[in-house]
Order: structure tokens, then sequence, then C-alpha cells
């Protein structure tokens, strides 16, 4: 990176201007990521100090069945929760993109979930769901569960948290789509249609390759998301039933601070960090999106 | 916590800014048909929950859950509001300003710095940032939370702003410097015919310039900050120091079986964040999808 | 929302970080810690849960106290959900309270082992009358190993059988007193379509009160104390083992319902669906009842019943043995420089009339001998000495399992068992995978 261009003679700001805001996300965000892998060597119940006692909470995570099922957990969820909200985001954004004034008014109403936490989110769903006054009581029947019992079973516990996250988060993601179809060049349509391609097929041929920096973006930013769903699946499910909807942030909070267990839950936090670093070079090697950074670095 | 994960998003190339539309909108039928979909499911539960928290608590769990209330129960904002949601309230506000103000304050002369200086730590702490993107609050909760406590900030508010505004500055940061860029040479150069120093041109020139970048980096922080659930939850433990989003799932159990007075306390805690948007919806939207979409 | 059940969910950890979330040395949070006389009289620092009820009560004792000689008291008080961690930093750093409120159990166990509380049986032996003012299973159930640590300070809330007058009447039935007739009129209420017992599935300490109750009717209060002590093998004890299959069973027949796994305790809650003769049986602490006629006065005054849990036929454990939470106790620490003052205040105040008196015109019932004639005093005496009698025949008090094992335990536990009611666990597999932890 080189700053701006070296051409004018204004003088030039010093270290002193970067120096608070870089030395303040070291502190509370480098720092604690040096620490938490640290703290995984260490047995800690939070009073006093962490004592050393080598790889032993490595050696626990590596046998902890429930660590493998969360694991699982976590993954499904990923994926599913992806898969829904690509699904959706995509033709939604690229039909937001449009003009209409129509569309104007229903994609004021499509952001609103925007606007709620995840907290609201899954209070409001928590209570739809509840077999005797929630809407699963009504809607239960119409697909083929006559005592509403939705959230009560591990598999539909864990449909019942894809629908909330993919409900909260697909507003997002159709912004960022809207945005990006409304930046590809009408000529490129205007070709496509000369050709005598239908809508369908310039959706296939012009829309989807030009939106595939969005595709990734957006991917990247659901999968790392992902993460927070911990907020959703604290309130909403808590877990259970039994251990089906446990995801490893979940089993991270439990032994933190349910169970004073802070070593073993840095462990498991090390973990979290090293999946979604993993998955996210993961996604970038395989769309190319490195190349996109470096020619921003370049900038 | 909508747009809460940093994201990659802020590298992306710069927007062909006033590029050519689509010229002709033939009708969508399929897509189209998706968003009639779409509206019924975002719009049922919000429909319910407004419905819901004007309901009585007996009708509602006398009448079902599609009833329309009998009558408006304007009670259950009386007892939301018994129930100490204006402290949360405030608690909230206070929380969000702080959040706003610090990392504005903090990210505006780095973006400068990092757009023009030519020394070594702009250009390293550039790619700390970048490469901080990728941190999850939710995984350095426990080393953030040892942090906390040692610097006895524990369960005040802010031992919320503090790591809330750590973990908005990387795509802030980003985001700034990304809209300085595109301040040009020549504008510099004129500060520099008036004598100005480095300051006088933040101030005079890069300050300015911002405008438009410091709402959309304003709307996401205070967004992420009003709605942000994991640092009240671990950082915080009073009752006087409790946010809106933490009062929510504690009034779940204080209602006991109040539903309706519970969805009142989400309707409510919604209600400012829902004002913005009414009177300034393009502005809010803008902010978002800059913040992800550009 | 009634004060015991406040405290209740906090211990749960349901409501935020709850029990055990440990801190690290913060100094100075919470409320005043720290005595700090300023003339010669000893000062006591008594912590407390922060709770207008429990608080007024609590503050006419320490008024009573202090119009003495002896020291002066002073209450701290802490909301809920801060309590158990500030007690753990406290504990953890010099500054402890003198006097603290508690739950016995799990949630001092770790700061006996620690030797960090005053062992205060030999203060109760030596003065038999304090010791016997009060009711033998409560004290019991305040015991760490064989020793006493703390002095109940408040009511009690056992586990008890509701039951809804208008629907049992409508299909002809009494209370089942028996297992086999629990099973019976199981049978009978499936057959109208009316869910025999209401239970709230997606909150798993609302399971625990059944497989407490069967292991305790099956084979009496030492099978689970085994666990409490730390024995894991004690879960597959034959009694433990019998009584969760007898748990696998009543699911399996329909006991509960199909949707019980949906149903929450709070919002929406098994509560109503019990009042509004959905269900028609709800086992459910003595807060239960508070909490009916706080919702639904009518059912409350009407339509709710009460009875003691049923008689297991062959079962090692007296019938009359309860489940729940005995009461909360005042524990002393050993470090406190007011031990004696300390202890004084225990002994004039925790038994005295006054104090008795006004727990019982708030509405909870002190777990003290000779109570008969004064719980007309209260606003349900009806209930207040149905409660009373149930606890004063009891042979033993079992504290809830989730506040007697350690706090490691305690999530995993209540995840096997919903595991066990959902199918997914069967008693032998619930047994080891305790067993494994």
């Amino acid at each position: 990176m080189t700053p701006g261009a070296g051409g004018d003679r204004a003088p030039r700001p010093g270290a002193v201007y970067v120096l608070p805001a870089a030395l303040f996300f070291a502190f509370f965000a480098v720092l604690p990521l040096v620490l938490v892998a640290l703290l995984s060597f260490t047995e800690w119940t939070g009073i006093g100090d962490p004592r050393f006692i080598g790889t032993d909470n490595w050696t626990r995570l590596a046998g902890d069945p429930l660590v493998l099922t969360s694991t699982r957990t976590t993954l499904l969820l990923m994926l599913f929760a992806w898969a829904a909200q690509t699904a959706l985001a995509l033709p939604l954004g690229v039909w937001a993109a449009g003009r209409q004034r129509n569309r104007a008014v229903l994609s004021a109403i499509f952001f609103l979930p925007l606007l709620l936490s995840s907290a609201a989110i899954a209070l409001m769903w928590k209570s739809m769901l509840d077999p005797n006054f929630g809407v699963a009581a009504v809607v239960g029947p119409w697909i083929g569960v006559p005592d509403g019992n939705l959230i009560g079973t591990p598999r539909g516990a864990l449909i019942c948290i894809i629908i909330t996250v993919t409900w909260q988060f697909v507003p997002f993601h159709t912004l960022l789509y809207q945005g990006a179809a409304r930046n590809i060049p009408a000529v490129l349509y205007d070709a496509a249609r000369m050709d005598g391609a239908n809508r369908w097929q310039s959706f296939l041929r012009v829309t989807l390759p030009q939106l595939r920096n969005t595709i990734v973006t957006s991917s990247v930013l659901m999968l790392v998301g992902s993460l927070t769903y911990f907020e959703t699946i604290l309130l909403l499910t808590g877990g259970g039933p039994g251990d089906s909807t446990y995801v490893l942030p979940f089993l991270m909070y439990q032994a933190a601070f349910e169970r004073s267990e802070m070593g073993y839950a840095a462990a498991i936090a090390t973990g979290l960090v090293l999946l979604g670093t993993l998955l996210s070079l993961a996604i970038v090697r395989f769309s190319g999106f490195s190349r996109m950074r470096s020619t921003l670095e370049g900038m | 916590m909508a747009v809460s994960t940093p994201t990659r998003s802020a590298v992306r190339p710069a927007p062909r800014a006033g590029g050519p539309r689509r010229s002709v909108d033939r009708p969508n039928w399929a897509a189209g048909a998706l968003s009639l979909v779409w509206l019924a499911v975002v719009g049922f539960p919000l429909l319910l929950l407004v419905i819901w928290s004007l309901t009585d608590r007996r009708d509602y769990q006398r009448n079902g859950p599609l009833a329309l209330p009998d009558g408006i129960a304007w009670a259950n904002i009386s007892q939301v509001f018994e129930a100490r949601f204006g402290t949360y309230m405030l608690n909230t506000f206070t929380v969000t300003a702080g959040s706003i103000l610090l990392t504005l304050a903090l990210a505006l002369p780095a973006a400068y710095a990092i757009v023009r200086s030519r020394s070594w730590a702009a250009s390293l702490s550039f790619r700390m940032f970048l490469l901080g993107l990728a941190i999850p609050a939710q995984a350095v909760i426990v080393p953030v939370y040892l942090i906390i406590t040692r610097l006895e900030l524990y369960d005040t508010l802010r031992a919320v702003i503090l790591p809330t505004v750590a973990f908005n500055l990387p795509l802030v940061v980003l985001i700034l410097s990304g809209s300085l860029r595109d301040v040009s040479r020549e504008l510099y150069e004129a500060m520099t015919v008036d004598g100005a120093g480095p300051f006088r041109i933040f101030w005079k020139l890069v300050l300015p310039m911002s405008r438009g970048s410091i709402s959309t980096v304003g709307i996401f922080v205070g967004l992420n900050a009003w709605n942000g659930f994991i640092f009240p939850l671990i950082l915080t433990q009073d009752l006087n120091n409790r946010v809106v989003a933490l009062g929510l799932w504690h009034y779940q159990g204080q209602y006991a079986v109040n539903v309706p007075g519970l969805m009142m306390a989400v309707l409510l805690s919604t209600l400012p964040i829902f004002l913005l948007y009414l009177f300034a919806r393009r502005w809010l939207i803008a902010g978002l999808a800059g913040v992800g979409g550009k | 929302m009634t004060n015991p059940l406040m405290s209740r969910r906090s211990l749960l950890g349901l409501a935020g970080l709850g029990a055990g979330a440990a801190v690290l040395g913060t100094a100075g949070c919470g409320g005043s810690s720290g005595p700090q006389g300023d003339d010669s009289k000893a000062l006591i620092d008594i912590w407390c849960l922060q709770d207008p009820v429990q608080n007024r009560v609590q503050q006419a004792a320490v008024d009573r106290f202090n119009a003495g000689d002896a020291a002066d008291a002073k209450l701290s008080t802490f909301i809920n959900d801060a309590y158990q961690q500030k007690l753990g930093v406290a504990m953890g750093s010099e500054q402890r309270p003198d006097v603290f409120f508690n739950w016995g159990g799990g949630s001092i166990r770790e700061y006996v082992r620690g030797d960090l509380l005053v062992d205060l049986t030999p203060t109760l032996d030596a003065d038999a009358a304090f010791k016997g003012r009060f009711l033998p299973a409560v004290l019991e159930a305040g015991k760490i190993g064989a020793q006493y640590y703390g002095v109940p300070l408040r009511g009690m809330q056992p586990i008890i059988l509701y039951y809804n007058k208008e629907v049992l009447g409508r299909v002809g039935a009494q209370p089942p007193t028996t297992w086999a007739e629990t099973l019976t009129l199981v049978d009978r209420l499936k057959a109208e379509s009316i869910t025999p017992f209401a239970l709230a599935g997606t909150q798993p300490w609302t399971l625990l009160m059944w497989i407490e109750y069967l292991a305790d009717r099956i084979g009496g209060p030492a099978v689970f104390q085994r666990i409490a002590d730390g024995d894991k093998t004690g879960w597959s004890d034959p009694a433990m083992i019998k009584a969760l299959n007898e748990i696998t069973a009543l699911v399996d027949r329909g006991g509960f319902g199909t949707n019980w796994a949906s149903v929450n305790y709070e919002a929406g809650g098994a509560g109503t669906i019990f009042a509004q003769g959905k269900a028609a049986m709800h086992l459910m602490g003595s807060w239960e009842y508070t909490n009916q006629v706080d919702q639904q006065p009518e059912f409350a005054q009407n339509g709710l019943g009460w009875t003691t849990f049923p008689v297991y036929e062959g079962g090692a454990g007296d019938p009359k043995a309860i489940v729940g939470n005995p009461t909360n106790y005042f524990s002393i620490t050993k470090s406190s420089a007011n031990v004696a003052d300390a202890t004084a205040f225990l002994k004039q105040e925790m038994a005295s009339d006054a104090y008795v008196d006004d727990w019982i015109k708030a509405g909870d019932v002190p777990p003290i001998t000779g109570l008969e004639s004064r719980l007309s005093a209260s606003p349900s005496p009806e209930f207040s000495a149905f409660v009373y009698g149930m606890v004063r025949d009891a042979p033993s008090f079992q504290l809830s399992w989730d506040q007697a094992v350690d706090q490691k335990y305690r999530d995993p536990m209540l995840t096997n068992l919903q595991k066990l009611f959902l199918g997914e666990l069967d008693a032998n597999g619930f047994a080891s995978a305790m067993a494994a932890l």
C-alpha cells in the first residue's frame, strides 16, 4: 500500500494520527486473539490466576463427544443457513434492484427485520413456536405436525433455527445483491437480448456472472456471521432438545460462563477461530477472491 | 445485529458511480411471485408482533394466536415501563452514542493517516485492520472478559462500549479510508497554499469531505451497538447497567406467562430505530448498503 | 413473578449468566463489602439477594439485633443474577462478607472444600433448644457431608403435585395416590384427549422433578446422596435405573402429551394449559401456587387442587419424603473478624417469633417447628398449612439435584435427562453417559 499518490506537497500526518486507533484495536481485539490461544493451555476458573496445564484441554477437546456433535451441528447450520439465505437473497436482491415504485415499497418492508436485534427476533419466534398459544398450533397441522411440536424435536429445532436466522439475515444480503445488481451495465442485458436470450437465460449469462464477487462477499459474511447464531440459539432453544442444537460458540459459552472452565472454553474458542479462518481461506481460494484483494492492496 | 460481522466487503472495488442502468425493465413474474411470498414471510410475524403486543394477556391465552384484540391493551406499555424499561433504554442510548463517538474519534484520524501518511506505522496499522476484519467477537469473548475485569471495568457501560468500538473499528477504518482516497490531490495542494498543517487539513478538508461516509459508518456502528447482545451479556450484571437487548431476555422470565407484555417490550426496543427508518429510510439503507455492498 | 421463582430460575442459570459464572478479582464491584465500623462495636456485613419482600423481613431482623449492645449488622443486597458471581469474586479475595445468603448444596460445596466456612455443628449441638426450632428435614438438607454450614433463613419450596379439580371431576377421577393409579389415570385422561401432566419440556429443570421424586420413592434418599457425594457409579444403582425406566415408560404412555418438548415454562407456559384444563395435573414447586394466584385468580380460587407425589408400590423410599428447595441458608465465613457476633445474630433472629411471623405474613412458610396455629396469618392459610404439614412430616427433603451436584455436572445432567425424556437415551444409556463425565 502506498499512501495516496505521491505528487502533492501538502504536509503529511504523522503516525500519531493512526496510533490511537491501532493501539486500541490491538489491545481489545488482537491481544484477545493471542490470549485465547494461550489460555487454551491453562486451567482457570475465572478466580485467581490461570495455571499452565499443557495440552490437557486439547486432549479433552479431542475426546469430548459433545464437541463432535457441536461441530457437526455448527457446520450443518452453516451450510443450510447459507443455502437458504443465498437462494432467497440473490433473486430478491436482483428483483429489488428494479426501479419500479411497487418494488421500492415492498423493499421497504423487506428490510424491516434489519432493525430488530437478535434477541428481539429470537423471542418473537419463540412465542410463535409455542405449540399451544403460538402460530405453531395453527401452522403445525398444515405441515403434518398436528400437535404443533415444531421446536421440540431435534430436527425440528434445527429447522426452526435455520428459519429464524434466514428471516433475520436475508434482508441484509438482499441489500448487498440489490446494490450489486444495480451496478450491472445495461448494455450487457441489451446485448444478451439481441442474442435472443430470454429472461432466464440472461439471468444465467449476465446477472449471475456479474454478481460473482457479491456472492463471494455475501457467502463469507454468512459463514463468518454464523457464529452470531449463538445468540439466537441461546434464546430460542438453549441448545436443546437434548444437545441437538449445541453449536461450538454455545458450548464455549457454557464452559466459560456456566461451568467456569475458562481454559477449556478458550480451547474451544481457538478451534473456532481456526475453523473460521480455514473456511474463509477456502472460499477465497476457490473463488479467486484473493485477486480482488490484491487489487485493493495495490491502491 | 444484522450486520454485526466484520467483512471483507469493503475491500471490493470501488463502485462504478452513476453507471448505466438497465434501460428497460420487463416484468419478471418468477421474481415477482417470490417477492410476494417473501412479503408474507416477513410481514406476517411482524404483524403478529404488533397485534400481540396490543392484546390483553387473558385474551391472548383465550383466543388463540390469530385473533384480533378485543380492545387495545395499553396497560402492556405501562407494564413494560414499570419493569425498568426506561433505564434500559437510557443505557442503550448511552452505549450507542458512546460507541459512535469513540469509533469516529479513533477512526477518522486513522483513516486520514492511512491515506496520507508515509510512516510505516500507518501502513502496518492498515494491514492489521485488514486482517482484523476476520476476528469474530464471539470467539474471543473469554479474553475480552479477562481484560475488562482486570481493568476493573466489569459491570459498567464502558465495558460494553470499549469492545463494541474495537470490533467495529476495522470495517469503519476501511470504509473511511476508502472514501478519503477519492479526495483529489489538488484539494490538499490548495490547503497547503493557505499554509495549513496536518491538523488544519484534517479539520478543514478531511472531515467535511468524509461527511457522507461518516453517516454510513455512524449508522453501522449505531445499529450494532443498539442491538448488541454478547458484550452486555458477558460484561455487565447489574440491573442499572442493563441494555435493552439483554433486558428483553430477562423480561421473558419476569413476565411468566405474559407474551403480550414481552412482545410490547420487543416492539418498544425497536421503536427508536424504526422511527429513524421511517424518516430517514434512504439514508439508513444507503448506510447499510454502503457497508457491505459497494 | 414470584420471588421464589426468581431465585430458582437464576440457580438454574436460565436468567443470565446465572449460577457460578465465576469472575476474576474485580475489586470493589457490588455493594459495600468490608465492614467499616466507626466505633468500638463490630460491624457484621450480611449479604442477601435484592428483593423487596425478603429484604424487608431481613432488615427488621437486623434492626432488632442492632438495638442490642453486642454488635451492629448491616445488609448488603445484590440482584439475583449477579449474586453468585459477586460471591465467587469475594470468596476468592480477602474481602469476604461475614454472613451470606446461599442455597446450600452445590452453591457452597466449593467453599467448604476450600475451608472458608464456619462449621456450625458445634453451635447447633450446644444449643438443643435453638436447633430444635428448625424442622429436621430442612436443617439436614443444608448439610455438606456430616456437618451443618447453614442456618435456614426463609420459607420452604417443596415440589407439589397440583391438579385441576374440574378436569379430574369431569372424568370422575381422584388425584392419584399410587403409581399404579397414576398410570391408570393417564390412560383415562388420554382417552378424553386431555394431557395428563403439563410439562414445560424446553426447560430441562422441569423434567428434573420427576426423576427426583421417582428415585426417592423407589430407592430412598441414599440413592442420590451417593451421587451428590461424588460417586458417579450411583447413576447405575438398580433403583435409579428403575426410576429412569419409569420415566421412559410414562413418556411413551403419553403422560405428558405429545408436544411437551415444545412447551415453555415461561411465556406461554405449562401453567396456562393446566389452568385452562388442557392438562389435568402439574408437578411443580410451591411457587406455582403464587403464580396461579397472580395469573389465573379464578382458577387458583376454585379449580386448583394440590397433593403429595404418589406412593410407588414396593418402593424402598418413604412416601412422605419430599424433594425441592428446602429453603435458603445463612452461612458464616471463617475469615470473618466477627464470627461470634455473627453467630449471635443468627441465634437471636433466625427462629425468633417476630422474624417467623414476618415471613408468614409475606406468604412464605418458614421451616420452624410448632407453626400450625400461627399459619392462619398467612395470605393463603390453607395452602400454607399443606406445605407446612408436608415438610414437617417428611423424613427427608432432597435438595433439587441441579443445586445439589457440582456446577460442572449440572448442564450435562439436564441435557442427558432431556435426551432420556425424548427417548434418545434409555436408562442404561443415561447412567453410562453420566458416569462418563
